[in-house]
């Protein structure tokens, strides 16, 4: 069997639920028996479709009360499960809002897709999170170049270039990998980390994209603020650089059906979509309040969540962005989903979150009391 | 609680396909083949045949030395009724892929 079948395979058995594990493993001997290596891939990801339904009906449903007894903390969602159904539940709000708004098949679709595929993107993250393969250093700088190399090369409309072709799709980076920078760079702040927020705000200067200037500004200023050391500082002034330079440029990107400004004009499709559209936006930022139960690391990156997905909002509340997930667009929903990476699985006691606090890997500045337990 | 609808085309290809492997019984792999469903819609059949009475689980060593033992699924007695009425309603309405029924 291939490296990347037991990969999925390891991913199936994080999913199901600890009732259903036996059979997982039974699937992953199935799967090493078969000789030819394409099927062997194809039956892995037939068993990670199956193991991701599994895990949201499990979630949903709270039945199976031998296995939360099992995991042995006794609740049936932590912070990232109840962020997770924050995402979703605004999706499908977001949906109902397009679907009653007469939005083409495609749009629903389409941020349908982004919703299943940025579940499974965020169960891989989680993973790779879990088995110390996704430092903040190396990514951010990464995810920095890229973002650099969209705004260089990626497909320009009307003097603004933020986008990447793959095939039929659009997607937009930015909006995908932003979110989840600052969150990474709040949790563990170290040289690396701050040059890709850096070249992020230049490659968002460039863009320029006023909107997620503005969000990644709001999130690693709230950040600078609660943990006030060299970096912090250093990582809010370069976003706030980024954000004024784009701000200096004009942005004439007309307002898109179904996109932008939905957080008015879906109450001219039906009060109830309005209705719809301020709760899924209201729904984002809920997660953040995860924070107060939590400390160290985490809590940054949970707070820097909440500012980035609020600055957002408040951006398409202000002018011609796109509201995130409730509006048309796959790309914020796969980046909502993999900014979830850095919420604990599981909900915080006063036991998990001091030795949190004493695993912080880097000296932190002073923290704002938040209520922590 | 045993469910009174009738049973998806997939459930029903899975069935044909343990009734003709007896008490020899079948392994998931050549399940998917056999009745052509893909593993995504294979185990949640399959947990759901058990959980209802009409299908065992065993882990059966393998024949490969060196190789580790895999599941190997046999009808139970509830199992082949099912599968029998099931195969007598397609018989006398719905055409089932030729060949799938003992």
């Amino acid at each position: 069997m291939s490296a990347v079948s037991h990969w999925l395979f390891a991913l199936v058995r994080r999913l199901l639920p600890p009732s259903l594990r036996p059979w997982g493993d039974a699937a992953f001997r199935e799967a090493g028996a078969i000789t030819r290596p394409g099927e062997a891939l194809r039956f892995s990801l037939g068993c990670l479709f199956w193991a991701v339904g599994e895990a949201i009906r499990y979630r949903l449903s709270n039945s199976d009360r031998e296995g939360e007894e099992t995991m042995g903390d006794g609740r049936t969602l932590g912070p990232r499960g109840a962020a997770v159904l924050c995402g979703a539940g605004a999706t499908a709000l977001g949906l109902a809002y397009m679907a009653a708004g007469g939005a083409p098949d495609r749009h629903l679709m389409i941020n349908a897709g982004a919703l299943a595929f940025g579940l499974v993107a965020l169960g891989i993250l989680t993973l790779a999170d879990r088995r110390g393969h996704l430092p903040a250093g190396p990514t951010n700088l990464l995810l920095g170049l890229v973002l650099l190399a969209v705004s260089l090369w990626g497909v320009s409309v009307g003097g603004v270039t933020r986008w990447v072709a793959l095939g039929p799709l659009i997607i937009q980076p930015a909006m995908m990998f932003v979110p989840l920078m600052a969150v990474l760079f709040a949790r563990s702040r170290d040289t690396l980390s701050l040059a890709g927020i850096a070249l992020a705000a230049l490659a968002l200067a460039l863009q320029p994209d006023r909107g997620m200037a503005g969000a990644l500004a709001t999130g690693l200023t709230v950040v600078a603020l609660i943990r006030p050391d060299r970096q912090t500082l250093a990582g809010a002034a370069a976003a706030l650089a980024g954000f004024a330079a784009a701000m200096a440029q004009a942005d004439p990107s007309p307002a898109m059906p179904f996109v932008d400004q939905i957080l008015y004009s879906a109450f001219a499709v039906h009060p109830l979509a309005g209705l719809a559209v301020v709760l899924g936006a209201a729904l984002l930022v809920l997660p953040a309040l995860a924070a107060r139960r939590l400390s160290g690391p985490a809590q940054s990156a949970c707070i820097a969540f909440g500012a980035v997905w609020a600055g957002l909002v408040l951006a398409a509340a202000l002018g011609n962005y796109p509201t995130p997930l409730v509006g048309y667009g796959g790309s914020a929903i796969v980046g909502y989903l993999l900014s979830l990476v850095v919420f604990p699985r599981r909900a915080a006691g006063p036991a998990r979150a001091s030795v949190e606090a004493v695993s912080e890997p880097e000296g932190d500045g002073p923290l704002l009391s938040v209520g922590h337990p | 609680m045993v469910r009174s609808r009738s049973l998806s085309p997939a459930a029903r290809r899975v069935l044909a396909a343990l009734v003709q492997a007896g008490t020899t019984g079948r392994h998931g792999y050549d399940l998917c083949r056999e009745a052509e469903i893909k593993s995504g819609t294979l185990y949640p059949l399959l947990i759901r045949l058990e959980a209802q009475g009409y299908l065992v689980a065993d882990w059966q060593a393998s024949e490969v030395p060196g190789r580790p033992p895999r599941h190997v699924y046999r009808l139970t007695t509830a199992g082949c009724r099912l599968a029998d009425a099931h195969a007598a309603a397609g018989a006398g309405g719905e055409v089932l892929p030729a060949g799938r029924l003992a």
